[in-house]
This record gives C-alpha cells, structure tokens and sequence, in this order.
C-alpha cells in the first residue's frame, strides 16, 4: 500500500501523455521509496494495461463502460480507498482535470492541478505551476493526504521500462449506477491522425486573422505542406470562428510541439501558458512589439496575408 | 389727377379695394397657423438656454442672416441669394410704404424718394429677383449638384418668386403707359415694358390687362405668403431665429452635458428628448446640402449624410401621424445606426452650414441613446469602451505601460516633485502607441531644451474620456472626467501642455464643468512661444516640401491654425504647400469619433481620400499635429504606396529634427 | 428554475508584463495601477445563466462571491447585466485561500441563501487558474457535477448540458440540482450592461455576511491553508532573442522564413 498511483483514461491509449504520466510517477515512487501502480478506466483498458505494464509494477483495471461523471468518480475513489495510495497522479486531459478534486475532497486528501513538477520534500508534497495566466510561478504545498494531483502529462520524460512487467489485475467493483447525470452523445473530432497535443508542428491562428475563411483557405494548405496540426488563440475560437477543441493556451490544450507557427497571435500571457513547451516558437505579425516575439525563434513582421501564400510557394519549392 | 411733384396714385385703376382687405383675413390665418405649427413642434422639445448675450447674437445675426457671410462662400450661390433676399427686401419696404401711405396718411411716396427709391431702387432689385432665379435654376437645372435636393416644392417656389416680379413689371408697366406717367423713366424695366406694350394694347386693353393683373398678383402674393409657412420658404424667419440661437462657443464645445442625477433617459431616440432648439434646427434648412457636400465619411461613399439627417427627422416632425414619443434611430433611413456610426464628429458639416445648424451634436446623441440605453454599438468601439473600463486607455491587446516612452529621458513624474510649471499630458496615444511615442519623445526633449519646468502623470493619466465620449458613452466620460479632474486638482495643476488635440479639446471645454479649470495649450502652440523667446533655437532645417494636415479638433474645432504652421515653417527648407481643403475647411483624417477604432471597408477609407489630397501637393513631408492624425495619415499614405513615399511627422518631431538631431 | 452563479473578482489578467509584480513575502501579485475585473469564466457563467433565463422564462438569479469589500463592484456589475440578487461573504482573512477553504464558504452561504437548482462557477480563475471550486463546491454540497460545460438548455425537469471534451463535446442530461463549471464559448461572451441598469444596480440591496455569519470553522477559513498553502512566487525569467528575418524584398525575407522552418521542422 501507500504506492504511488497513476490514474489513466483508456481511450487515448498508450500516448506521449500516458508515457509522460508514467516518468513522473516513477520518479516520485522512487523518491518516497515507494512501488509504481496503475489505475486504468475504460474501455480499452486492457490494452493500455498491457502497455502500461511495462512500465508500471502493478495495473488495475476498471472495467467500465465510456466515461460517465459521476459512476467514474464513485469507481475511482472505491478503488483509492482499497489501494489507499501516497499520491495519485492524472494527465491533463478534460476527464482527469474534473475529476481530480472531487477525487481528493472523497479521499479526505488535497488536490492541485496543471503541475510541470511534483516532489516530496521531507513529508510535505509540493508541486510547482504557473499561476497568474502563465506571468508567475508558484510552488505550492498540499496539506492533506494522499495527495490528487494532474499534470502536463507531455512536459515530463516517460518511465524506463522494467525488467520485468508489472502484474494486471482485474478490480471487482460494486458501484449502483449514478443517474442523475448521463451522457447522451458523445462527438469525438478528429484532426487527421495526430492530436493536436500530440502535434509536432502546429500552425495556429489568432485575433489577426480576421475571420473563418483564412484558417481554411490559407492556414490549411500551409499546416498541410508541413503536416502540421491547426491550432487556435482563444480570441479565435471565441469569435466562433474555429471549433473550441483548436484552442490553445491557459485553458486550452497545452501543446509541446518541435515547431509553433503562430500566425496573427499577440501572444498574451494566456496563450504563452499553454505553448510553454514548445521546443521552437515562430511567429508572423505586423506588430514588432507584440509580445510574442519576445519568445520565438524566429518571425516576421509582416502581414499574414503577404506572407502565408508566399511561404507555400517557397516551402513547395524546398521541399522537393 | 395730377398731384403735384413726383408720385403715383396709389390704387389707380382699381376698385373694390376692400376686397384686398378681406382677403387679407385668411392669407393671415393660414400663414399664422403655419407659424404656430412651427412654434408647437419646437415646444416638444426639452429646454435650452440660448438667449444669453444678445450683443454676440445679435451680431451674429448682422454677418450671417443680414450680410449672408456663410452662404456667400459659395460666390455663384452666395450672389443669386444676395439678389433674391435683398430684392424681397426692399420690395416688401417698397409695399411697407404703399401701406402706410395708403392706411395710415403718411406722405412718404413723393419727391425725391419716390423718384430714387420707390421708382429706380425697387425696379433695379425686382431685375435682380429675376436675374438671380435665373441663375438658381441655371445651378438647379442644368449644372445639377449632387447635394441640392430635388422636390417639385423647390421648383414651384421659383416659379412663383419669378411670375410675382414678372407680375410687378407688368402691372408697372402699363399703368405707366395708360397714364402716361411723367415720371416713367424712373422705372426702368416698368418703362420697358410700357414701351413695348404701346404698339400692342390700346389705354382701354392695357387698362383692363392692368387691373386683371394687379388682382392676379395681389392673389398670388397673398397665396405665397400663406403658403410660406409651410415651405423651405419659411427659412426666411427660422434662419435668423436660429442664427440667433446659435451655440456661441467654439466648435468643439458643442456637446451638451447630461446631468445623471436628474435625467429620465439617456441620448435621444425620440423627438421630445431633443432641445426646443434641435427641433428648430431642422426647420432652419434650407437644403442646401453643404453639410453633405463637406462630410468626410459622405465623401468616401458611405451612407452617412448630415443633409438627410435634418431634413427626414424635419418631415418626422411634421408628421401628424407620428407622436413625440416615435422611435427616430432607423425610423427613418438617414437615422440607421449604420450611418449614425460612420461619422467621425469632425464638424465640418456645422462649420459649412449658413444658418448654424448643429448636425453633428444631434449624432452623438443619438449615438448615446444607442450606447446607454441599448448597449447596441459596434463590436470594435466595444472593444475600446472596455478597455477604457478597465484599464483607463482605449487600445485593448496593448502591452505598452504609460511610462515606457520615457524611459531615459530623466523626467520628473508630478507625485514627485513640486517643481513643476506646467505638466505635460501625454494622452493614451501618445503614451502606447509606438510611433506616437516618438513624438511624445521629441516634445519632452524640446521642453527640457528650453528648460521648461514641466512633470508628467505618469501611471496615474486616465484617458481624457474623449473617445468615450464621442462613441455615445457619456456616463464613462463623465468618470473618467472626474478622476482625471481630481487627480489634477490634487496635485494643483495650473497649466497642460498636450500633443492630443482630442485631450486638448476635453481639457479646455469639457473639463470645467466638472471643476477643472486649467489653461490648456497645444503643444504647437506652447513650442511656437518658445522659439519666440529665442529658448529654441533651430540650427538647421529639413530640407522638403512639406504640407500640413489641421487637426479637426484643433484647427476647426478651436481655432488654432497657425501655431502649428508655424513650426512647420521654420523647420523646413522647402515652400510651405498648403493643401486644398485646409484651416477651417481641413478634409478629417477619419480617426475621430471613435472610428480609429473601427475597420472601415477597403474602398470607403476618409484617410485614404486626404492621403491622396496630401500626396498630389508634391510634397515630401506630411506634418501632423495629433496622434489621430498620425496613425490614420500614416495607414493612408501607406495605402497608396507606389504613388509617392510621403514621411509623416509631427510639427515637433520637425522641430527636433531641424534643430537638434543633426 | 432558480440559478446561483459564484463570482471571483481578480486583478485584470491583461495588464502588460511589464507592469505585473509579485510581492514574494505575501506570495501574491501587488496591486500597482491595474484594475479589478471579474474574472472572464465567471462572467460566461453569468452570461449562460442569463440566456437560459431568456429562453426558458422563470426564476431568479442569484449571485454570490467570496471576497473583499471591492469585490462589491463585481456584484454591481452583474446586478446591472440583470441579474436578480447579490450576496458577498466578506473575507477578511487570507486573501488567497485555498480552494477547499472557498468551496466551503461558498457552500455554507447556498445553503443559507436557499434553494438552488442550478449553481454555476466558471470553469477557473483568472490569477490562480485552480479550477476546484466546481468540483469541490459539489462535494460539499453532495451534488453531482459537470465540467466545461458551454450551452445549458432546459428539458422537462431536467437539463441538457454541452460540455468540451479535449477531441469534441459531449451532450449530457442531468437531474436538478446540479453544480455546473462554465468554459468560454462564442455564445456566451458577456453581454455589455446599460448604463442605465448600471446606474441602479447601486441602489439594489446587497446581501453582506461575515465569516462569522456562516456555519463555518471561522478560524480555520480565516487561515485558508488547510487543504494547500503557497510556499513560494516568483516570476520566471525568460529572454530569448528573436530572429527577425532579414531581406530587401518581402521575397527574400519569405525565403529566410522558409529555410528556418524547414530547418526546425526536417531536423526531427
């Protein structure tokens, strides 16, 4: 018991979230001393166990049907409760992210979320994240006990595997069904065959964009040529322009791309928040002092207009 | 009957006078009704107070009712109007005598005055009636300006102003050759026509021809003077009561203030929300379509047209079937909040009107009905109305502080030192916007050259409120006002020096309603004083051709056009150009009225109109004196790239240029 | 269908970088010259709350807040956005408690206010972005909960919600009462108040209750720190030089920008 447990959505399968999930928890098992388990919800679950086996000691399955708010949080903290776990860590996708306070207040523990570092300083808990729309940084102590928290499952390197896989097991729950919130339709959009956080080039529009019409009829063309993702600044999505799954930022995706194009994009604090860990920023505006540019690699100042068709032109002509 | 020395028998040849007299009864009525329609519309409307000063009023009433120094600006215009006013004038006088001759036993028809007055004066104005209707109709008819309103009123009005002197020669006329009147040749154009009538008529036709003509004209002038009451004609008496009731201060204090404690309602978007004096503006046009013709945003193809504005809220309101609580905004198609926010308050179209209507103030408050009673406006003024909530300045997304332009300058900001003489606003422009910065630059280091003690507010200067103001939102305006007032107040601030002519302009006539008094200079105007006293002395010059674009809230709005040209001419080599609609007729940037904030279609752009005026002087250099001014001539003169490079500057940037860089 | 909405008010999130400073003792942003807003998540709830109202007719909205005597201004404003009635617990203790410490206020005045079927937050908070208190305030009040949550229609009894996944959205019927966080949308930008309904909003009544007024462990809410406590602040540095592409003609400096994309992106 008190091991270190990692709590894992099933459908997205074993991806750099899931594998990042598992370095951090490793990480921290090893620093409290302590074993590695794994906690898998949904349907697929069997297969992200055997992935996960690899790198975790010991895997729990819940055999549960899709998400559903409330039966999910009933299963989980029936679970926790038995396995009685130091800490529990979550992705940061949007199921992990509701459910990761309600799980702490069950368990009588304390949660905190959107974490880029955990550790254990003697007996406290102390996680480190931006605060402030991305202008500060704040590290922060919990209190109670097991500590819940989720994290920037991509920002942290994934588990080395083990000699020996971990052990999978079956957990045998007894949850009445919740009926007072159910799922009536579920839409899953897809962006081609990357995610969008699993995206490494991203071509991103902004407030500068000016209207629907240039994400399809411009930016397009340039994300295809690069085999890049489409993303979005919140005044974009905002403005109904792209769907809110573009979104990047504070309280969008968090995305860790080699390469982000922003094009259009002042670069707000917000935004900045969720591009953090990109690896190369570019950026293409009129403004020279838009503050975006205080965090790129290279741009130009310059109309998006100008420049994009031109781009196309220049990239088909490099690339051959 | 032949009295004795020169005069004509009043009457003559007519009987049954007193049939003139009864008719007089209803002539009288009717225009009396007409009259007080008039005065029962414009009594629908809230108070004002313009009564004040009659010598200044009175004055006014003398150039421009009397003497017509606005209608004559337009020569051809100003000329046939002169004729056709003047000449009623001294035809009704020429009648006033007959009727006091024949009613009230004066002797005034005799002698020398009948010879030189009643005969030769009058018939020499009648010719001028007829000549400058025919000029009108010449502008009317075949030239066809675009601002003149066509209706079959206008034509009727003329043909029957045209038939009435053509009446009087005629009636003139053959009582002069029926009688044989000595004095005939006094009359010239009466005489002409008895001349020609002698080998036609005999005494007995010419006789009868007279009195069916005298009683022909005596119908149609009764008829007219009925009717004049319920035509344009009636500009005859709204034009001086307006003129008289004209708002005496300068142009840019021509918005009225909402007391917030007392009002009901706020903006107008009904007629009784308007002043007894806005409902006289409207039936002061004389639909002349000036105001249209000088409008910026009208100019560029867009709806807006101040003209139309006046003459559909008229019709409105003369409407019987509409009460004074009718909705106005989009009631009519000149009042559709499409056009209501296409105008950038420059007034030009108050500066071109000859009879002091106030067209532009009339917007704002329809626009402020819009604003706080509907939360309706545009998305993009939105944008800058929140930003001002918030964050005291109108450029939302903005990551500039207040104090970044000053960086290294060394300057003293007022909450730290008791020094100063004169404090330097430096206004949201010109604090966060990056070319503007530069001027804020060059001024500072000008003022520092001169060893001018001055401080700034630094993080504590607020917007004026002018954009606020102007967008409709009067109620943000008046906090922004007051803090800024007290903020002033606190630190006893005497003196404001300002590159913003929108802050200058708020300043000097709106902020002393609410306690601030300060006295307020341009920052062209305090820097021209300085070279005067020899404490900036330019050491060189640019060498270009330069022309300067008059700020509208500066130039128009206030009065200051020279302080600026000024500076302009002692920092450049090259001539002075001066460009077409310059001074007091300065064709707007279009960045006025909150329109900065708005993005204007591709090919309606004022600023690319007055670029392409800026551009075809030649000159090399466009001097700007407003950061306005310079964003939207720089936008504009980018925009036709390819036609000329033309730098745009500011007169102190100019100044610094000349006199220090190098 | 009575609706409580809680709102934060938080220092403007969108004053230049240049102008945010923390305190590093109090472990909090310092005031300086910017100003308090309400935070945006918040204001969608409102909004939300708002056109529900609008398209399904009946019942009062209630909003609430936890926090200092300026967050008054908050509750004006959503008063003048129309809104029916407004209560502040006022805090005068730690001015940055914990999520828990808050859910726990907030909850404790629902109660007292009354009889809730929809009670909404935003879905975080602006400055500390904790995204707890929809979750937390549904534990305590024993309600079920639903996240990210963007259009709210009404459907007999119940109500039919349309949250964002990370990949799409998912339509979901809930029973009443319900805690509900609310994510930002191109629907439910909050509307711009008349001046008019700003001018009364200050003449409404405010219902005002110190901590104390509450079933709460005043002590323990005045600390805020029982369930997590902020051990450091500080603000990262970061400087990078940008490389403005160089060129005589947009051409050529397209051509630089080209190169260094593919440079990045081939280096993988």
């Amino acid at each position: 018991m008190n091991a270190v447990d990692i709590c894992l959505f099933a459908q997205a399968g074993f991806d750099k979230a899931a594998q990042g999930l598992a370095g951090a928890g490793r990480r921290l098992a090893n620093s409290l001393g302590t074993e590695l388990h794994a906690i898998v919800l949904g349907p697929g679950a069997h297969a992200l166990a055997s992935d996960l086996s690899l790198v975790v000691d010991k895997v729990v399955t819940v055999d549960q049907g899709e998400y559903e708010p409330e039966t999910c949080l009933s299963a989980l903290t029936q679970l926790c409760r038995e396995l009685s776990p130091r800490a529990v860590l979550l992705a940061n996708d949007t199921y992990s992210q509701e459910i990761t306070p309600r799980l702490a207040h069950r368990l009588g523990g304390s949660a905190v979320g959107d974490c880029v570092d955990v550790h254990v300083d003697g007996e406290t808990f102390e996680v480190t994240r931006q605060v402030y729309g991305g202008k500060a940084q704040a590290v922060i102590q919990l209190k109670r006990q097991p500590a819940v928290v989720w994290i920037r499952a991509r920002s942290f390197a994934p588990a080395n595997p083990l000699a020996v896989a971990g052990e999978i097991k079956q957990a045998a729950l007894d949850i009445p069904p919740d009926t007072r919130t159910r799922i009536i339709e579920r839409k899953r959009e897809t962006q081609g065959e990357a995610r969008l956080e699993e995206a490494r080039v991203i071509v991103s529009g902004g407030r500068g964009i000016g209207g629907p019409e240039p994400f399809d009829l411009e930016l397009k063309p340039l994300a295809d040529l690069l085999g890049a993702q489409m993303g979005a600044s919140r005044a974009a999505c905002d403005a109904g322009w792209v769907p809110p799954t573009w979104q990047v930022g504070q309280t969008g995706k968090k995305v860790t791309p080699d390469l982000y194009l922003a094009i259009a994009i002042t670069g707000a604090s917000q935004h900045m928040a969720g591009i953090s860990e990109a690896k190369n920023i570019a950026a293409i505006n009129t403004d020279p002092d838009a503050p975006i540019f205080k965090h790129c690699r290279f741009g130009i100042v310059e109309d998006y207009r100008k420049v994009v068709p031109l781009l196309r032109e220049k990239l088909v002509a490099l690339q051959k | 009957m032949n009295p004795a020395g020169p005069t004509r028998q009043i009457y003559w040849n007519i009987s049954h006078i007193w049939v003139m007299y009864v008719l007089l009864l209803p002539t009288l009525a009717i225009a009396g009704y007409g009259i007080y329609r008039y005065l029962r519309n414009w009594r629908r409307g809230a108070p004002a107070a313009r009564f004040d000063q009659p010598a200044r009023r009175i004055n006014l009433v003398l150039k421009h009712a009397v003497a017509q120094g606005r209608t004559a600006r337009n020569g051809y215009a100003g000329v046939f109007h002169r004729f056709i006013s003047y000449g009623f004038v001294i035809l009704t006088i020429a009648t006033t005598v007959v009727a006091l001759d024949a009613d009230f036993g004066t002797s005034i028809m005799h002698g020398n005055f009948y010879l030189y007055f009643q005969s030769f004066t009058v018939d020499l104005f009648g010719a001028l009636v007829l000549l400058g209707v025919a000029m009108a109709g010449a502008r009317r008819y075949l030239q066809r300006p675009k601002k003149l309103v066509h209706t079959n009123e206008a034509t009727l009005i003329l043909v029957a102003i045209s038939l009435l002197c053509l009446q009087g020669f005629l009636v003139e006329g053959w009582r002069i050759a029926a009688t044989n009147d000595p004095w005939g040749a006094w009359s010239p154009f009466g005489n002409l026509i008895a001349g020609a009538s002698r080998p036609w008529l005999g005494v007995a036709a010419m006789e009868s021809s007279h009195r069916w003509m005298w009683w022909f004209h005596l119908s149609l002038s009764f008829g007219v003077i009925a009717w004049l009451p319920y035509t344009k004609m009636m500009h005859v008496l709204t034009a001086p009561l307006n003129i008289y009731t004209a708002n005496l201060e300068t142009l840019g204090a021509s918005l009225k203030h909402i007391d917030f404690e007392k009002t009901e309602s706020f903006g107008v978007n009904s007629l009784n929300a308007f002043t007894w004096k806005d409902l006289l503006d409207l039936d002061a046009c004389t639909e002349c379509g000036r105001c249209t013709d000088v409008c910026p945003a009208n100019a560029v193809g867009k709806e807006l047209s101040p003209r139309d504005i006046i003459l559909q809220l008229r019709d409105l309101m003369h409407d019987q079937s509409r009460d004074s609580q009718t909705k106005i905004i989009g009631s009519v198609p000149a009042t559709s909040p499409n056009a209501l926010w296409q105008c950038t308050t420059c007034a030009a179209c108050m500066e071109a009107c000859p009879v002091f209507i106030e067209q532009m103030p009339k917007i704002v408050d329809l626009r402020r009905y819009l604003v706080m009673e509907e939360a309706e406006f545009p998305d993009s003024m939105q944008q800058a109305i929140m930003s001002l909530e918030k964050r005291g300045h109108p450029f939302s997304g903005t990551n500039a502080t207040r104090l970044d332009w000053a960086e290294g300058l060394g300057l003293k900001q007022i909450s730290e030192t008791k020094d100063a003489e004169v404090l330097l606003w430096v206004g949201c422009g010109g604090a966060l916007v990056e070319r503007n910065q530069k001027v804020t630059r060059a001024t500072a280091q000008l003022l520092t050259q001169a060893g001018v003690k001055f401080a700034i507010m630094g993080r504590e200067e607020k917007c004026s409120g002018d954009p606020a103001r102007r967008i409709g939102n009067e109620f943000l305006f008046e906090t922004l006002a007051k803090e800024n007032v007290e903020n002033l107040n606190r630190y006893e601030v005497k003196k404001v020096i300002t590159a913003c002519p929108h802050c200058f302009n708020t300043f000097k006539n709106e902020y002393p309603q609410y306690g601030g008094m300060f006295e307020v200079y341009h920052h062209s105007e305090y820097l021209a004083r300085l070279v005067d006293e020899g404490k900036l002395k330019p050491l060189s010059q640019v060498n270009e051709k330069i022309t300067f674009h008059d700020p509208c809230y500066l130039g128009r709005q206030n009065g200051v056009y020279d302080a600026p040209r000024q500076l302009m001419q002692i920092s450049t080599a090259g001539k002075a150009l001066e460009m077409g609609r310059s001074r007091a007729k300065s064709f707007c940037c279009g960045g006025g009225g909150g329109m900065s904030f708005v993005d204007e279609p591709a090919t309606q752009r004022v600023n690319q109109e007055r670029a392409r005026e800026a551009i075809e002087t030649g000159a090399g250099v466009l001097a700007v004196g407003c950061p306005f001014c310079m964003t939207m001539m720089e936008d504009g003169i980018n925009a036709r790239k390819g036609d000329r490079d033309v730098r745009v500057m500011d007169v102190a940037e100019l100044l610094w240029e000349a006199a220090f860089e190098n | 269908m009575n609706i409580l909405v809680c709102l934060k008010q938080i220092l403007d999130p969108e004053i230049p970088a240049r102008d945010f400073r923390i305190d590093p003792v109090k472990h909090e942003a310092e005031r300086g010259a910017a100003n308090l807003v309400t935070n945006i998540f918040c204001e969608n709830a409102l909004e939300t709350a708002l056109q529900f109202r609008e398209h399904h007719g009946t019942g009062t909205i209630t909003v609430l807040c936890y926090g200092a005597a300026t967050a008054e201004d908050s509750l004006r404003k959503a008063l003048a956005m129309k809104a029916d009635n407004a209560a502040l617990v006022l805090n005068d203790g730690n001015q940055n408690p914990d999520p828990l410490t808050v859910a726990r206020v907030l909850a404790a005045a629902i109660r007292k206010l009354g009889a809730f079927d929809l009670i909404m937050v935003g879905r975080e908070a602006g400055d500390w972005g904790a995204g707890q208190t929809g979750g937390l305030l549904a534990e305590e009040l024993g309600l079920p909960c639903v996240s990210f949550v963007d259009r709210i229609e009404s459907n007999g009894g119940k109500l039919r919600l349309n949250r964002q996944t990370d990949t799409g959205w998912e339509l979901l019927e809930t029973e009443v009462p319900v805690v509900v966080s609310v994510t930002n949308d191109e629907h439910n930008v909050p509307r711009i108040p008349k001046v008019r309904d700003v001018m009364m909003s200050y003449r409404q009544p405010l219902t005002q209750w110190g901590i104390g007024d509450l079933d709460v462990a005043a002590d323990e809410v005045r600390a805020g720190n029982s369930y997590y406590e902020v051990a450091e602040l500080s603000i990262p540095e970061k400087e990078s030089r940008c490389e403005f592409v160089t060129g005589d003609t947009l051409d050529e400096r397209v051509e630089t920008l080209a190169r260094r994309i593919v440079e990045v992106t081939r280096a993988l």
